[in-house]
């Protein structure tokens, strides 16, 4: 079927591109898009830990970097603007829901869960058993961390899995250094709890 | 002379209407559809260059100011040529056909009035026997659109469609 | 219990947040003490795991309608926009995600349908003077569209591409017509010139294909 990007989005550089959608170019838009929908998705995703809003929150971010775009000046990179927008869009909706964490369980945020394992667990040539243990280990790491408070889910997808710089992480949630470093220890602290059985070790 | 009056009468009475059985019969007044506006439309051949040119005579309404610089703006060529051109009624509950040409032509729907005095319009590009695109669009006064379409010789076959007014 | 800065040194070392010089006297202390050494591997496998299950990017379900529903989404809330400012009134209901709240599992239909290209136009600015394309679809293989509004021509473009070329000896001839007729009971439409005489006339054939007749005077 054919796609509505035309464009291969290596090819193109996010600077031309950003050029084009500010001017209005629709396709231009749509392959950034095409080009930062995956690691949108799962930034949203690993936050809320639900299918169907992290996919209406993931579009809500697009749509929002739509229409800031003529106040985009370049002076970042494009997914680093994009990202804090995504970011901020979802966590805002993570207030709003005030989901509770240290040791709170929210069921409805456990919606998909199984779905969602299925998809973040690499696949490759692993035996079948392997494969299971592996998946199961990915469903408790993703029950553990939806236990977890916002504040603290957060500092843990931004360091994890984007990979943020302790200063990066500051400047986004907003917080102190120390805040930020206390945040980490005290996340990591409680999905060790959870995770006890996997990843103790005897002296 | 007074007895011969009344069947004087009847006899211009009957030529009259004798008259009229022989005439074609007049038809009934017919109620003109309801319409959202006017279109303009126009199959542009865009070339750069002028011995690929047809010739033609037609000329784009007054209203579409600078059209060979817009198009240019647009398209890049250097000259275009009016092909063929339709006025035609958009009519609020039949669509309706803009056929500058046999070979690219619109259908037009009317979605009903939209702000600052724009229609809404549901519009086909058709060649020949083809849909190219199916379209959801808002038209508003003195604003051009132009479709792109195939490339023909060295140019390219254009679409524009302008709503006149409503 | 440990001080905070403790605590913070083990986070600092995991995350490779630690300066040079502190970096070799925090991995001396985790050798001669076997308790810190635990807790700090621990936290690297965990840290490990986590991303292993956290992927960066994630395989976005029914991505084409993702992408569709976007641009028709941003579409409608221009005009809604523009529709506000002229009635004056501020009258943006629902939240957004109560409006794009769609299905989880799309129809096959819907997907198939956003697939072939739902695109928006953004109108210039606050402008709400300008032609618009809310959405398109091409059906043909390899057509692709796009649409934008160029400032400089002031003019809504619809760029199809991918079209096959007309061939150059193929003759293009137009016609210009001044109004036209429809006869509503049979279904056609005659166009007429100028001067009042019928070009053509429009009918349909069985599927709704446009039928040409050519010069076929009425009655």
């Amino acid at each position: 079927m054919p796609s509505s990007a035309s464009t291969d989005p290596g090819e193109v550089s996010d600077i031309d591109l950003v050029k084009r959608s500010q001017a209005g170019d629709t396709r231009a838009f749509d392959t950034l898009v095409t080009k930062y929908r995956g690691r949108i998705y799962a930034m949203t995703y690993h936050l809320i830990q639900n299918e169907t809003e992290a996919w209406d929150l993931a579009q809500e971010a697009f749509i929002k970097a739509w229409r800031a775009l003529p106040n985009f000046k370049q002076d970042a990179a494009f997914y680093t603007w994009l990202y804090r927008i995504a970011h901020n869009v979802t966590y805002d909706w993570l207030r709003k829901k005030k989901i509770q964490g240290d040791g709170e369980f929210d069921d409805e945020r456990t919606e998909h869960r199984v779905a969602a394992g299925a998809e973040a667990t690499p696949k490759g040539d692993a035996a079948p058993d392997t494969a299971m243990r592996n998946a199961e280990l990915g469903q408790r790491i993703q029950e553990a961390i939806s236990r977890l408070s916002p504040e603290h889910r957060q500092v843990i997808v931004l360091r994890e899995v984007e990979g943020l710089a302790y200063e990066e992480i500051s400047a986004l949630v907003p917080c102190s250094l120390g805040t930020v470093m206390s945040r980490l220890f005290y996340a990591r602290k409680k999905l060790q709890e959870q995770l006890k059985d996997v990843y103790e070790t005897t002296l | 002379m007074k007895a011969l009056l009344p069947p004087l009468l009847l006899l211009i009475a009957g030529t009259n209407l004798f008259a009229q059985e022989k005439a074609a019969p007049q038809p009934l007044p017919a109620v003109k559809p309801a319409t959202e506006g006017k279109v303009w439309g126009a199959l542009i051949f865009a070339t750069n260059d002028a011995a690929q040119l047809i010739g033609t005579q037609e000329k784009p309404p007054a209203q579409l100011g600078q059209f060979h610089e817009r198009l240019s703006k647009v398209f890049g060529f250097k000259h275009f040529e009016v092909l063929g051109q339709h006025q035609q009624d958009i009519f609020r509950e039949y669509e309706s056909w803009v056929v500058p040409s046999r070979d690219l032509f619109l259908k037009i729907d009317s979605n009903g009035p939209a702000d600052n005095g724009g229609v809404k319009l549901h519009l086909q590009v058709w060649r020949e026997q083809q849909v190219l695109v199916k379209s959801d669009a808002v038209l508003r006064l003195g604003s051009p659109l132009f479709i792109g379409g195939p490339k023909w010789k060295d140019g390219r076959l254009i679409f524009v469609l302008l709503l006149e007014r409503k | 219990m440990k001080p905070p800065s403790e605590d913070h040194d083990l986070i600092r070392w995991l995350d490779g947040e630690m300066a040079d010089n502190e970096l070799a006297a925090f991995e001396a202390r985790l050798k001669d003490d076997p308790v810190l050494a635990k807790e700090a591997n621990e936290l690297s496998a965990l840290s490990a795991g986590i991303r292993d299950h956290l992927p960066a990017e994630m395989r976005i379900p029914h991505a084409d309608f993702f992408n569709s529903q976007i641009q028709v989404r941003i579409a409608q809330m221009d005009l809604d926009e523009s529709r506000q400012k002229q009635t004056g009134n501020i009258s943006l209901a629902d939240s957004f995600i109560s409006w794009i709240r769609q299905p989880w599992f799309a129809t096959a239909g819907a997907v198939a349908l956003a697939v072939l290209g739902f695109v928006w136009m953004r109108p210039h600015t606050q402008d709400t003077a300008h032609s618009l394309i809310l959405s398109f679809y091409t059906p043909g293989l390899g057509v692709e569209a796009s649409t934008y509004h160029d400032n400089e021509a002031d003019a809504t473009v619809l760029m199809l591409d991918g079209l096959e070329e007309v061939p150059a000896d193929r003759k293009i001839s137009g016609i210009s017509v001044h109004r036209s007729e429809t006869e509503l009971e049979i279904a056609a439409t005659t166009l007429f010139d100028a001067a009042g005489s019928p070009l053509l006339v429009i009918s349909r054939d069985a599927v709704g294909h446009p039928l040409f007749l050519t010069n076929t005077p009425r009655g």
